[in-house]
């Protein structure tokens, strides 16, 4: 087995899986992925539905903070922005996901252009505090238009598919679909639609990664200066990724809307949200894609992990199962980062390497 | 590919008080090598800054060809075909030679930000075209076996030679060196000295080339200017520069009478 493949034009040089190893390791990874509904109780559906989420929204703050070193306690804001617009169409307007769903991307990304040129001239904390004011003012917003938002009470999401039944009746998303004798119910439905979000906001990530306009980006966040001697439009980038990234996140919210199919401001579009985000991408390792998508899928799933892993634990047993799930998740994160500074983007690496030069050991 | 004509009038920078250009003329002639020399702190490097457009000059006319380049932002300046080697390297730490290489071409790529993004076919073709160009510059360089390295760890000789395969991916006009052999040793100048010859042979841009190596200057420059407080004292071939006496007294601190 070659170590490396056999590299013979610039083409396939660019493919995202470039040998046969890579794409065997796609199609396993794309069948556990298509199985999982079908093998799991239904508890592991609704966190792979709200991983999947956190995916698409990661992959949006990686481009921002990863690859374009914008440093954003906003990115709840651009989530909560999401949500609240696809939950106002479907109350208002019954407009089906389909539709609601670029919409919500699109409004945050609108907010997120016009925050994008504070970026110009803030950089570092001073840009996370401003991040953060825009987090304060878009709840602020939404506590004060309860006309559209309901404020405090909460909004219910409902989330239609498009067309009327026999009745008259906007078809609803949550009816089940019988394909012979399988049974789709609303969990696994929205499973399927966010498996197919998630690999594209992640197959939008990694065309940022390897294109002309995300190399820009990389320069922004490493030399501005040499960067723009070199033509990059500094300004052009940071807007570019602040509007990228906000149009995922928006998304995301969208997304975790209509899981939630109720929503209230604050709790969960709050600063705690904004940090898990970066929490996310650092765990996962910062500047790839790679690191959101593992980081979130980790962040997501340690917290029922450690609820049932944590009974076995002497002493960690006696906890109530929410500081179960706190204590562990403060040892791994820790720990990992401690150990791996690159988050899980080292460990997969070590990984690779090691495996790549067995049975020699480098 | 040819080079360009500089012309610089009358240019003048201050910062709040401290005059670091106080009026410099200079004319480097299309596909001339220009060398600027000068004790530390006359304002060469400060010369350099106002060109590519990072500091914007008080007074003064500065023309690449029949452009006017006093307004331009540094990333207009570099779409004109001004390119740069930085003093103390500035290269993306965290990115491979190749993709620092492909930054230099960032300007010249056709596809549109939505193109890249959705890595249409027009993004895949520019990337493919771009990676050609590149690659001949890497050939030329000898810089084949650090395609993949990150910038950031390779030795300093050779991030000096990824710096300039950089400028060059920019398909310069004008190419401003600030100190290339700085911190190089014997052979590395040598190498250096022998990239900056068929830079021009080859691809006849001009240059313009800060040095403190005067050895290096009087080999390669048509014409040196050099640079004190400010002001351009003398401007000549090689020979004359150095038997003017006002430079050897900006020099040595010695005037011509002292002995």
């Amino acid at each position: 087995m070659p170590t490396r493949p056999l590299v013979t034009s610039y083409e396939q040089d660019l493919r995202l899986f470039e040998d046969r190893w890579a794409r065997a390791g796609l199609v396993l990874w794309t069948l556990v992925a298509l199985a999982w509904p079908f093998v799991v109780t239904d508890r592991w559906v609704t966190t792979a539905n709200l991983a999947l989420t956190a995916v698409v929204g990661a992959v949006g703050l990686m481009i921002l903070t990863g690859f374009a070193g914008q440093i954003s306690l906003g990115h709840a804001a651009f989530l909560a922005l999401g949500a609240y617009t696809s939950a106002i169409l479907g109350e208002q307007f019954e407009l089906p996901f389909w539709l609601a769903m670029p919409c919500a991307g699109a409004v945050a990304a609108a907010v997120g252009l016009a925050v994008g040129p504070f970026a110009l001239r803030l950089r570092g904390l001073y840009l996370a505090i401003v991040t953060l004011g825009l987090l304060f003012l878009t709840n602020h917003v939404l506590h004060s238009l309860p006309e559209l938002t309901h404020g405090v009470s909460g909004i219910p999401v409902r989330m239609y598919s498009g067309g009327t039944d026999a009745a008259g009746e906007a078809l609803r998303f949550s009816a089940p679909w019988r394909l012979g004798s399988l049974e789709l119910g609303f969990d696994e439905k929205l499973y399927f639609l966010f498996l197919a979000l998630a690999a594209g906001a992640a197959w939008l990530g990694k065309n940022v990664a390897r294109s002309n306009s995300g190399r820009a980006m990389m320069a922004v966040r490493d030399q501005d200066l040499a960067a723009s001697v070199l033509g990059v439009h500094p300004a052009r980038s940071k807007v570019l990724a602040f509007g990228v990234s906000s149009f995922l996140a928006g998304v995301a919210g969208s997304m975790f809307a209509y899981q939630q199919q109720y929503i209230t401001i604050e709790p969960p579009f709050d600063l705690n949200l904004s940090v898990q985000y970066i929490a996310m991408i650092v765990l996962g390792g910062v500047g790839t894609v790679f690191g959101a998508v593992a980081g979130a899928l980790l962040f997501v799933c340690l917290t029922p992990l450690m609820e049932t892993v944590g009974g076995w634990i002497p002493f960690v047993a006696d906890l109530s199962t929410h500081q179960r799930s706190t204590l562990m998740f403060a040892v791994v994160v820790c720990v990992l980062l401690a150990v791996e500074p690159l988050g899980l983007l080292g460990v997969w690496l070590r990984v690779k390497r090691t495996f790549a030069a067995w049975p020699f050991r480098y | 590919m040819t080079g360009a004509r500089l012309e610089l009038r009358g240019i003048e920078l201050s910062f709040a008080g401290v005059r670091a250009l106080r009026g410099v003329d200079l004319v480097v002639a299309a596909g001339s090598l220009q060398a600027v020399i000068g004790p530390n702190g006359a304002g060469k490097t400060s010369l350099f800054n106002c060109i590519s457009g990072l500091y914007r000059p008080q007074r003064g006319a500065m023309r690449l060809d029949d452009r006017d380049l006093s307004r331009l932002p540094p990333h207009r300046a570099a779409g004109l075909g001004i390119a740069r080697m930085f003093q103390n390297i500035v290269l993306f730490e965290q990115l491979s030679v190749l993709e620092n290489m492909l930054l230099g071409r960032h300007h010249l790529f056709e596809s549109s930000w939505w193109q890249d993004v959705l890595w249409t076919r027009a993004a895949r073709r520019a990337e493919v075209r771009h990676r050609e160009r590149v690659e001949e510059v890497i050939d030329f360089l000898h810089l084949e076996r650090y395609r993949r390295t990150p910038a950031g760890i390779l030795p300093y000789g050779v991030q000096k030679r990824v710096e300039l395969g950089r400028a060059l991916c920019m398909e310069p006009r004008l190419l401003l060196l600030d100190e290339p052999t700085a911190g190089l040793n014997q052979e590395e100048t040598e190498d250096m000295a022998r990239y900056i010859l068929d830079v021009r042979e080859e691809l006849g841009v001009t240059v313009v080339l800060i040095e403190h190596d005067l050895g290096f200057v009087m080999d390669l420059a048509d014409r040196v200017a050099v640079l004190d407080f400010g002001e351009a004292i003398a401007v000549g071939t090689p020979a004359e520069v150095a038997a003017d006496p006002a430079v050897v007294e900006a020099y040595t601190g010695m005037g011509a009478g002292d002995g």
